[in-house]
């Protein structure tokens, strides 16, 4: 008898337990930081963690931009860009291998020396304007990731070449981010950098993974697809996001470094998976400027770089990486739509 | 006598952890506008509960962002802003793409409404 009502007990101890769970509360934060607004959705079962992640997400994001920022003037980057030769912090110079790597990688299509010509265009202090061509030519010149020697700490560009880590930097801040919030035992996060990278650091907490919308380059109010993330990061890069229009034409803020004009390669956008954010941040970019051909060939000539990619033409039509069956749906009013699967 | 107390005391605790599991989901909470200028909130509109469209003006130091308010959706139909990113994302009326008008460092998103989405890329 005794037995049963232990059992008993236990049984309903284990209802009741059941029953109060509630699901755990988010901590929900926003910054402004890094020329974008970013959102930070915490789970944690302790509060103290989340209390310690807090401030240091908030403060990682401006430290790295206090260093990494064209337009910061106490900079690294912008120091460099100044006098041309200097050294950097050990964090800079970690950034500035990774970055030269993948625009060795991507064939140059990624480069962090097209500054001058952001500037020329009026992107940076947005008073735009449109070079002539032979301005374009000139600043055309002058974008070669190559030409950026790093050894060790010390760094040196030639004349009239200046950096800009803007295809880079919220992806490497996600990815520190990520980490920091690991470490401090929260294991079901979403951070959402702004306009371009979003990481998920587990899945949620009931288990499921975390659900975040690609954005419709026709419709940026709306999504058109979603996509199922676990321990991955997101980042889009699409011409609606910075753009301006002149004389009817429109120009957007991702530049082809070979002609330092707008990348028109055909497509609207392109949205990179995979597990690092600073990839995910960087390749978006490349692979907009590579077009749907090169970029879907990159992909499968890299399989090393872990990565899957959704891919809009201007035309609207969407394509995707095999990788991404079981991960990736349409939304909601985008049922119909055609999704050809990149092999 | 003891086993069917037990009995009943199961089945209570049973239809109570129902009962708060059912209150916990709810019924999909009304789309609502939340308007927030760095992070401090400055309106709040249920967005399914608007009759006739109205327009608002929010003013600050840097700027002003006129918000056009109808039935079910909003955007900043005008703004004294650089880049006009805020005004040229038009209509949002769910989802997770919030507005964002980073010069004046307001923010348009929509909370509750359903919509199964964690956050947006783009």
């Amino acid at each position: 008898m005794r037995r049963r009502i232990c059992t008993a007990l236990l049984a309903l101890g284990l209802l009741a337990l059941a029953g109060c769970q509630k699901a755990p509360e988010p901590v929900e934060f926003t910054t402004f930081a890094m020329d974008t607004v970013m959102n930070f959705t915490l789970y944690g079962e302790k509060k103290q963690a989340v209390d310690t992640v807090k401030p240091l997400l908030a403060g990682g994001v401006s430290a790295l931009e206090k260093i990494l920022s064209a337009t910061e003037e106490g900079s690294d980057i912008a120091r460099l860009n100044r006098r041309g030769t200097g050294g950097v912090g050990a964090e800079t110079a970690e950034v500035l291998a990774k970055a030269l790597e993948l625009c060795e990688a991507t064939g140059g299509a990624l480069d962090i020396t097209a500054y001058p010509a952001v500037k020329a265009w009026g992107f940076t202090q947005e008073e735009h304007r449109v070079p002539s061509p032979a301005e374009l030519e000139a600043l055309a010149e002058k974008i070669d990731y190559a030409a950026v020697k790093l050894e060790g700490g010390a760094v040196s560009l030639p004349e009239g070449v200046e950096m800009d880590l803007g295809a880079v930097a919220k992806g490497w801040a996600g990815d520190l981010l990520a980490e920091a919030v690991r470490a401090n035992g929260i294991s079901s996060a979403l951070l959402d950098l702004g306009q371009s990278t979003i990481t998920a650091v587990g899945a949620k907490p009931d288990g499921s993974p975390w659900r975040v919308g690609v954005v419709d380059p026709a419709r940026p109010g709306a999504c058109f697809a979603v996509v199922e993330l676990e321990d991955m990061a997101m980042g889009t890069s699409g011409g609606y996001q910075r753009y301006f229009e002149q004389d009817g034409e429109i120009y957007w803020h991702i530049l082809d470094p070979d002609t330092a004009a707008p990348a028109r390669s055909g497509l609207a956008s392109v949205t990179v998976a995979s597990p690092s954010a600073f990839l995910c941040d960087g390749l978006s970019t490349a692979l907009f400027v590579m077009g749907l051909e090169d970029g879907a060939q990159f992909w499968r000539d890299h399989p090393e770089l872990d990565f899957e990619v959704v891919f809009v033409t201007e035309d609207g039509e969407i394509y995707r990486t095999a990788g991404l069956e079981g991960r990736f749906s349409l939304a909601e009013g985008y049922e119909d739509r055609e999704v050809v699967v990149l092999e | 006598m003891k086993v069917k107390v037990i009995t009943a005391l199961l089945l209570a605790a049973a239809a109570a952890s129902a009962a708060a599991l059912l209150l916990q989901r709810g019924g999909a909470p009304s789309p609502t506008a939340r308007i927030t200028r760095d992070g401090v909130l400055l309106e709040e509109i249920a967005l399914d509960q608007v009759g006739q469209p109205y327009t608002l003006t929010l003013e600050e130091e840097g700027g002003s962002n006129t918000v056009q308010v109808e039935k079910g959706r909003i955007r900043v139909s005008e703004a004294d802003c650089p880049d006009q990113i805020c005004v040229n994302q038009g209509w949002i009326s769910g989802g997770a793409v919030p507005i964002v008008c980073l010069p004046h460092r307001l923010m348009i998103e929509i909370v509750g409404g359903g919509g199964g989405l964690d956050g947006a890329a783009g």
